[in-house]
């Protein structure tokens, strides 16, 4: 049949989409003739328009950005946090088609779990030479450790994910199995939230399969684990931290599912049993969902180099006290090398033939396998059987078409040497599916990850999944490391979609909880901690920055000797140590001016310099990453904005632009300030929050009192001037004591006035509110008291004596006894710091002893 | 040979340690030739919980969580156990060293499966062609097994030397086989990745030495502390031991606490401390004949 392009009505968007001969693609048929499920959809696209595609893609993708989702890419120069590429058109997935996947995903899961399980019990399938036993016991992936564990009541695979490619055929083909930690789900879902407030109408129009269902069923299968108290588990999720590249998904998830997030450092393992050592004391873990490789699970009988896991787990598992998820040693079955014998297994063990493929594979550690692999070197991709083993990182497949000579000759001879350690797979030429790129729907390839979650006695298949594009459309291989995007899958349904939201089912009364359920891990209170400090530092900073600025620009421009000498005396407050100014005087008031002004900008942008406003926010940034989990999403939209004097050409921003960046850095540290103040339940977390904020500020104003006010000059206001500004009470003064500076209402507003915010006094109040109802928690019992004393002590002399007298001048130019008293306090608040941190951040190092 | 055995780890640490994990292998197997009467494990200060299991291969596993401030641990193995003197196998008879390579790729049964376990790279072991061509020498073409490991046993006896100070516990197989010098521990673990280069099945047996010989005979090296050595597997005999550090095959003066693949399979004492302390760490071994 031959169909000619021109006659055809595709839909606009459509219109000359190019189609790969020998490929299949996923929305048309032919040229110009879309599947009908597309058609529908592609039309109604075009009737919105690409005009309004482009502006609410343009909203969709902002949003994106302010709700941080990022996946790490190792050794990119963007690094950490890049933006998380998701393009608008979705994966259609037809009902039908849906079914039968359905039916071979939920029997592969049956499959893998039942292989599992022998093979961490009995072992039959040794002893029936059903699988040879160079594929288990010269794995590395099989841990001794996990033989015998009790999971007899529990699957080994609680969620596992699957890759799927689609042959020219239109045949779904698995490529590999994700058994160890799955990723994924969580972007999947994000993906989907994304697209259905993007598009709502058609998401309604075209009965998309929820996705709620999925992980609400999950989630209770989760509760449902816990092995000793059935009333009120707790579940967690043990992520890697902050560095692992799929990060955001395990914050994400925690949220999501209500568990809480925590890093190995934050469980501990007594009586054989797991911990969470929170604010409030060690509370009891039920269930571990863990995005932690099971190797690197328990240091004692796992990999004795991790430091990511929990000492004892492996132990507290035996002992049947807690469940982990996916059960250690689940890992072992992601080897490529199992998928030969997937068929035979599935009608031994099942008594039922295989309904979904996996990719042709050959298994090298037998002689004919391997002699195939060597033969059709050409047409297949040479994969590790093994995961990587100790130090040594694993290699990456490689085509075998595409080798030279001299590095063909040496894969061959490794496959030789070592053959069990190789696999040989079939290339499949994947699929396309159409982008949306630069205003027109273009060809990519696409590999499917679908999910499958333990449920009762089976698994349930999320009906959705995270499609993965590639690139370019020659490009072979799709991942996310690789720089490919990311696709929302629409699984079609022939009947009318029930929403589902997660909340508890109905009908259970829920045990009334005040206070607080604060399983707030001890090491997130610390970060939590500096980021009140940090946010506390970058205000102050760009308050100082700012008063300088302006006074270098438009009216203030030209200035007088004692101006300057003003303006220097608050520039030497930031007591920077990295200041690029030179110590001689320079020659010119011109060049004073703009070497001042190149220092300012530096101070606001340069990230490699530790004190800048940059490298400030990005160590509040870093602060928030480490506690995602716990702060709301309103908070983290605002923290996603710390990131406002990010730029990589700050030697040419302009004054007014530099000014612009500092009065937005000053609008979001106010914004999160309102929040902490309005949306924050008074629990020990805001406490920590508090402390460090009122640390902070007391610091830097003990700082500026003892560079302006404690040294006498003859012409004082502009400087008494400056700083009210900084502490922002200029109006408060004004309005009692008009245009009049001196030194001893200044101070006496800013140092003893406990109504002023900005008053020092007000902060040692608040400072020690904070504290006294922290030491009153159960875990408050190692307070540093002694620190909290000297602290109290300090202030009351200062505040104690009289303003007037302390303001008197003294001898030698100095107000000498303002000084020691400032002195004193000065020194207490950062030891009171450090006490608190010592105390609640625990990251003493594990040691080993042999 | 009847044996006291008292294994005592004293541990002082520099600082308090707050919280601690340990796994410990220190009581002996019960094997045909080797009987346990009884053996315990005491622990000072007392922890609140103590458990044991079998492992993967047989030994027992202690462990135990110190959940107490402490600056010092002592954890002590009292045994008292018989081992039986048999004869030397008959090394000339046993099968060609092929046909037990061979072998391996037979139906799987207990016994295959078994010695399957012990054929492949482990986590300290990695066999090499290197060192395959070192062993080969031992194994020219269809001599019997156990002949060809004795003269293995005697090469590596003869080409390396023992040496307190040349390596770690840490030491990678390679780094012995070059400097050629090293403990107990290094030996046996050239020896297995010798035997596995080949293809054969090794493993590592963690025991003890009798302190005091026999009238008339030489102190054997590795008496006073946990002593290491290899096991062949041969298909008619079972596995049968090999002593590299001592050229001997070990009889009733060779104490069996644990195997497995190689010295991470039975580390005797392995902890994990709280608290950062650094410590000194005092092995005494004392292995009393008594009847």
């Amino acid at each position: 049949m031959s169909i000619s392009p021109d006659t055809l009505d595709a839909p606009l968007l459509a219109a000359g989409y190019s189609h790969t001969d020998g490929v299949y693609d996923e929305m048309s048929a032919a040229p110009g003739v879309l599947r009908p499920h597309w058609d529908a959809l592609i039309g109604s696209m075009s009737a919105l328009g690409a005009d309004e595609l482009v502006r609410r893609w343009k909203i969709a993708r902002q949003r994106i950005r302010e709700n941080g989702v990022t996946y790490n890419v190792y050794g990119d120069p963007l690094g950490m946090d890049r933006p998380w590429n998701l393009d608008s058109i979705p994966l259609l997935i037809p009902p039908s088609e849906w079914d039968s996947l359905e039916a071979g995903l939920i029997q592969r899961a049956r499959l893998l779990n039942h292989i599992l399980a022998d093979l961490y019990g009995p072992q039959q399938l040794l002893r029936g030479g059903l699988l040879p036993p160079a594929l288990v016991f010269a794995n590395p992936g099989f841990w001794r450790a996990c033989h015998g564990m009790p999971t007899a009541v529990h699957p080994y695979l609680h969620l596992l994910a699957v890759d799927l490619a689609r042959s020219p055929d239109g045949q779904w083909w698995v490529l590999a199995d994700r058994t160890q930690a799955p990723s994924g789900a969580g972007y999947a879902l994000e993906n989907r939230t994304v697209l259905a407030e993007t598009f709502p109408d058609l998401f309604r129009e075209f009965q998309v399969q929820r996705l709620a269902s999925f992980f609400r069923s999950f989630r209770d299968h989760l509760l449902n684990l816990s092995p000793t108290r059935h009333d009120n588990p707790r579940v967690v999720l043990l992520t890697p931290g902050p560095f692992n590249e799929t990060y955001f998904e395990h914050s994400y998830l925690a949220r999501y599912l209500g568990f809480t997030l925590v890093q190995g450092a934050d469980l501990t393992v007594r009586d054989s049993r797991v911990f969470l050592q929170t604010l409030d004391g060690l509370k009891p873990v039920d269930v571990i969902l863990r995005r932690v490789d099971d190797s690197f699970c328990d240091p004692i009988e796992l990999r004795s180099d991790s430091f990511l896991g929990v000492a004892g787990l492996v132990e507290a598992v035996r002992a049947g006290n807690v469940v982990v998820a996916n059960a250690l040693g689940s890992g072992l079955i992601e080897s490529p090398a199992f998928m030969p014998f997937l068929p035979h297994l599935c009608q031994q063990l099942l008594g039922e033939r295989l309904k979904l493929p996996s990719v042709a594979t050959w298994w090298c550690g037998q002689p004919n396998p391997l002699q195939y692999v060597l033969d059709n070197l050409d047409f297949l991709v040479v994969k590790p059987a093994f995961p990587a083993q100790g130090s040594t990182p694993g290699m990456e497949p490689v085509f075998g078409g595409k080798l030279r000579g001299d590095e063909r000759s040496r894969l061959i001879a490794r496959l030789r040497e070592r053959p069990c350690d190789f696999a040989g797979q079939e290339l499949v030429n994947l699929s396309t599916v159409p982008v949306w790129s630069q205003n027109t729907l273009t060809p990519r390839r696409v590999v499917l990850r679908v999910f499958l979650a333990a449920s009762q006695d089976s698994w349930i298949a999320m009906p959705g999944g995270l499609a993965r594009v590639s690139p370019a459309l020659d490009t072979p291989v799709v991942s996310m490391q690789r720089g490919g995007g990311s696709k929302d899958t629409w699984v079609l349904s022939n009947l009318p979609v029930e929403a589902v939201t997660l909340q508890r089912p109905r009908g259970q009364p829920l045990e009334l909880n005040r206070g607080e359920g604060t399983d707030l891990p001890s090491r997130a209170a610390d970060h939590i901690f500096w980021l009140g400090r940090y946010a506390e530092r970058g205000e102050h900073l760009a308050r100082v920055l700012r008063c300088i600025l302006i006074r270098l620009t438009g009216e203030f421009g030209a200035f007088g000797t004692s101006e300057w000498d003003s303006l220097m005396k608050l520039y030497d407050c930031l007591a920077s140590p990295h200041s690029r100014l030179s110590e001689e005087d320079p020659q010119g008031h011109l060049d004073q001016w703009r070497d001042l002004e190149q220092e300012i900008l530096s101070l606001i942008f340069e990230e490699q310099r530790s004190d800048s406003l940059n490298a400030v926010l990005s160590r509040a940034a870093r602060a928030v990453a480490q506690v995602r989990a716990s702060l709301s999403s309103d908070m983290l939209r605002v923290a996603s904005q710390f990131g406002a004097a990010h730029t990589s050409a700050w030697g040419y921003a302009s004054t007014g632009e530099a000014l612009a960046v500092l009065n937005r850095c000053i609008g979001t540290l106010a914004a999160l300030r309102g929040i902490e103040m309005e949306n924050i339940t008074r629990g020990a977390g805001w406490h920590f929050l508090g402390a460090g904020r009122r640390i902070e500020r007391s610091i830097q104003l003990v700082g500026l009192f003892r560079a302006i006010i404690v040294p006498l000059s003859p012409r004082t206001w502009p400087t008494l001037e400056m700083l009210l500004e900084v502490a922002d009470s200029g109006m408060t003064y004004r309005s009692r004591y008009f245009t009049e500076l001196q030194a001893a209402p200044v101070l006496d507003l800013l140092m003893n006035e406990e109504a002023n915010p900005r008053s020092l006094a007000f902060q040692i109040h608040d400072l020690l509110e904070h504290c006294r109802s922290l030491s009153g928690r159960p875990a408050g019992a190692a307070w540093p008291v002694s620190k909290q004393a000297h602290l109290e002590e300090a202030a009351a002399n200062l505040f104690r004596a009289d303003v007037r007298e302390l303001c008197e001048p003294g001898e030698s130019g100095l107000r000498k006894s303002l000084d020691q008293l400032l002195a004193a306090t000065g020194a207490a608040l950062p030891a009171l710091s450090d006490a608190i941190t010592n105390v609640y951040f625990s990251h003493a190092e594990m040691e080993r002893a042999t | 040979m009847i044996y006291r055995v008292r294994h005592r780890t004293t541990y002082d640490y520099e600082d308090e340690v707050s919280v601690s994990h340990h796994v410990v292998r220190l009581t002996p197997r019960n094997l045909p030739v080797q009987r346990c009467w009884e053996s315990y494990v005491a622990i000072l200060p007392t922890p609140p919980v103590t458990s044991s299991h079998f492992d993967y291969f047989g030994n027992t596993l202690t462990s135990f969580t110190m959940q107490e401030p402490h600056d010092c641990l002592i954890v002590e193995a009292n045994s008292n156990l018989e081992v039986t003197a048999v004869a030397p196998p008959d090394f000339s008879g046993s099968p060609p060293w092929e046909t037990v390579q061979e072998s391996l790729a037979g139906s799987p049964s207990d016994d295959i499966l078994n010695a399957l376990q012990f054929v492949f790279d482990s986590q300290r072991v990695r066999s090499n062609a290197e060192l395959a061509g070192y062993a080969r020498e031992s194994f020219p073409g269809g001599r019997p097994l156990l002949a060809a490991v004795l003269d293995l046993t005697r090469r590596i006896h003869q080409d390396f030397r023992f040496d307190k100070k040349a390596t770690e516990v840490a030491t990678p197989v390679q780094t012995f086989f070059e400097k050629r010098r090293g403990v107990c521990q290094d030996f046996a673990h050239l020896q297995i990745a010798c035997l596995r280069s080949l293809g054969l099945p090794a493993r590592y047996v963690s025991g003890y030495l009798r302190t005091m010989p026999p009238p008339g005979r030489p102190r054997l090296v590795g008496a006073d502390a946990s002593h290491a050595w290899c096991s062949a597997w041969c298909p008619v005999t079972g596995w049968v031991d090999f002593d590299p550090t001592n050229n001997c095959v070990p009889s009733d003066g060779h104490i069996t606490v644990a195997w497995g693949r190689d010295y991470s399979d039975v580390s005797p004492i392995y902890g994990l401390l709280l608290g950062g302390a650094r410590h000194k760490l005092h092995v005494e071994v004392d292995v009393m004949p008594l009847a």
